[in-house]
């Protein structure tokens, strides 16, 4: 099932074209990605996508129906983390989640065991009856995080929840995050820390300036920009029949000898690292293997010539 | 109806709004009967009360607005509309049971010197409608919090004095007399007076149509605004 389809939306803020015509699709059970510099567009998007903000033009279909027609009832079943923290900050964090667990039609024991479920999963269950306001920023994030999943929702859209926290909260997060998706939960997620996509996030679909310029699996987009991978073995014996050998796999383009260290470029995405040290093996100990891959990173410069506002505020 | 019932939670948990509600209309009790308006002051003076309660009342909804909460409001599946209502609800509610508790406390306190107790509890209940009404779209008009809320401390003050809620309209310059008939204090300083020269009950109906058609432009105004 296509979770959600985007097809064309265009969405103007005066002169300035916040969207152009951007295409995309999620299917079920799948967490994707969503990269961009400042201002390209994300926290737009997923606003147009959950009736924040009407589009100029182009079509959305949410759970296979109609955004605009059947609003409400798609509203119900998502969960929005917004990129701002939004939580009631006179409400200790039991009570925002009730706030939320009622607006969603949650009530009686159902709604405590929720509170209760979701403050547990946020690691916040010592922290029930204090206000956000006793809380550390991580903290806070993760009370954020919580009221858009005290009702369960089947889509949970996520903009940028990480931002500006701690390394443990940041962890804690993303293991919910793998959790929910075990259960389940379809995720749309947004965020400009690399590595987070990467250890995340099978797709990637990456914005610039209102349009998609990227849509694939991490491996798909880097062997679009990369075509070589390097390897540097550091072997006990070389021979020259291993080399022979190695020259025989597919997909490798050169493989020379300096002193005890074997040098191989193969095609980028051909998977030879494995073959490689097998053969490597069979003809004694290996001391060192070194593989240079490009990363999303180097993808992601590539394609929009920047570099992600993280690397720059660092 | 649960924005409604997480209002009572939200206002009363700040000690300050629990504290004025019950400190303003305590000390308006032991106000001296005057000379204008004949009757004990605290019954002219209360209506200030009511604006500057009302405008605690709906800084709630500034609030959810100015701390983007309004966000996540609009995702959820509950309409702008709903929010604000069930917000205007539960705050109509505090202040007609204080108004309440207010006229019965001035009957016991004040006897025979005070005038209809039911007259001057329909005029305030109207007026907690025009006020609240005001208050909305005074905060719809500004981005910051701060800004909105300290600048209609003094805009209450001034109105109340101009409106008449202090000395008579007749007092001021002549012309001011018109214009400050655009202000809803100078119906509700003249519906109170009205009272305290123990007047027909039908004059009341014009300034209370008035403050009506006052509340329902406020909140039309007010409601306009969503985010940002
Ligand atoms: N309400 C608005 N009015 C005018 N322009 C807007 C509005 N909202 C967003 N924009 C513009 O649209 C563009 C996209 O903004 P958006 O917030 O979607 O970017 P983003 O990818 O979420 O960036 P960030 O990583 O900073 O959150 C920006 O150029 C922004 O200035
Ligand atoms: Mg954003």
């Amino acid at each position: 099932m296509t979770v959600i389809h985007v097809e064309n939306i265009v969405k103007r803020y005066g002169n300035h074209i916040a969207l152009d015509h951007v295409d995309f699709a999620i299917n079920e059970g799948e967490i994707l990605g969503l990269l961009g510099p400042n201002g390209a567009g994300k926290t737009t998007l997923i606003h147009a996508l959950t009736g924040i903000i009407r589009f100029d033009s182009g079509r959305i279909h949410v759970f296979e129906k109609n955004l605009v027609q059947h609003l409400v009832d798609i509203k119900s079943q998502i969960g929005l983390v917004t990129q701002e923290i939004t939580i009631f900050h006179d409400l200790t964090a039991k009570e925002n989640l009730q706030f939320f667990g009622r607006i969603y039609g949650l009530r009686g024991a159902t709604l405590k065991e929720r509170v209760e479920a979701t403050l547990a999963l946020v690691g916040l269950a010592g922290h029930a009856s204090k206000l956000p306001s006793k809380f550390s920023g991580g903290m806070q994030r993760r009370l954020n995080i919580a009221c858009a999943l005290v009702h369960q929702p089947r889509l949970l859209i996520m903009d940028e929840p990480t931002v500006g926290i701690d390394a443990q909260s940041r962890n804690y997060i993303l293991d919910t995050i793998r959790k929910l998706n075990k259960q389940g939960t379809t995720i749309l997620y947004t965020t400009h820390y690399i590595e987070e996509v990467q250890s995340l996030a099978k797709r990637v679909v990456i914005m610039d300036e209102g349009h998609i310029i990227a849509d694939g699996t991490v491996e798909e987009l880097v062997s679009k920009i990369h075509h070589e991978e390097k390897i540097k073995l550091e072997i006990e014996d070389p021979s020259e029949t291993m080399l022979k050998k190695l020259r025989r796999i597919e997909g490798i383009k050169q493989v020379g000898l300096i002193g005890k260290e074997v040098h191989i470029i193969s095609q980028a995405g051909a998977g030879n690292l494995d073959r490689v040290l097998a053969i490597a093996r069979e003809f004694g100990k290996i001391y060192s293997v070194e593989a240079e891959k490009p990363s999303l990173e180097d993808v992601f410069l590539t394609l929009t010539g920047k570099r992600l506002r993280d690397a720059e505020e660092e | 109806m649960t924005v409604f019932m997480f209002v009572f939670k939200r206002f009363f948990r700040k000690k300050a709004n629990s504290l004025s509600l019950l400190f303003f209309p305590l000390a308006a009790l032991f106000l001296p009967t005057g000379e204008w308006p004949p009757m004990p002051l605290g019954f002219q003076y209360y209506s200030i009360i009511i604006l500057f309660l009302a405008s605690r009342l709906a800084g709630i909804i500034m609030e959810d607005r100015a701390n983007r909460t309004l966000l996540r409001l609009s995702v959820a599946p509950i309409s702008h509309l709903q929010y604000l209502w069930q917000n205007m609800l539960a705050y109509s509610v505090i202040l007609t049971g204080l108004n309440l508790v207010f006229v019965i406390a001035g009957a016991v306190f004040h006897g025979s010197s005070m005038p209809s107790p039911v007259q001057l509890f329909i005029i305030y209940t109207v007026f907690s409608m025009t006020s609240l009404g005001f208050s909305l779209a005074w905060y719809s008009l500004f981005r910051n919090t701060e800004a909105a809320y300290n600048i209609l401390g003094g805009v209450i003050i001034l109105m109340a004095m101009l409106g008449g809620v202090m000395w008579p309209v007749e007092n001021m310059p002549d012309a001011l007399q018109r214009p400050v008939m655009l202000l809803p204090t100078y119906w509700v300083a003249e519906a109170t007076t009205l009272v305290s020269f123990r007047e027909p009950a039908v004059d009341l109906i014009i300034p209370m149509i008035v403050l009506l058609l006052f509340c329902f432009a406020f909140l039309l105004l007010g409601s306009r605004r969503k985010l940002s």
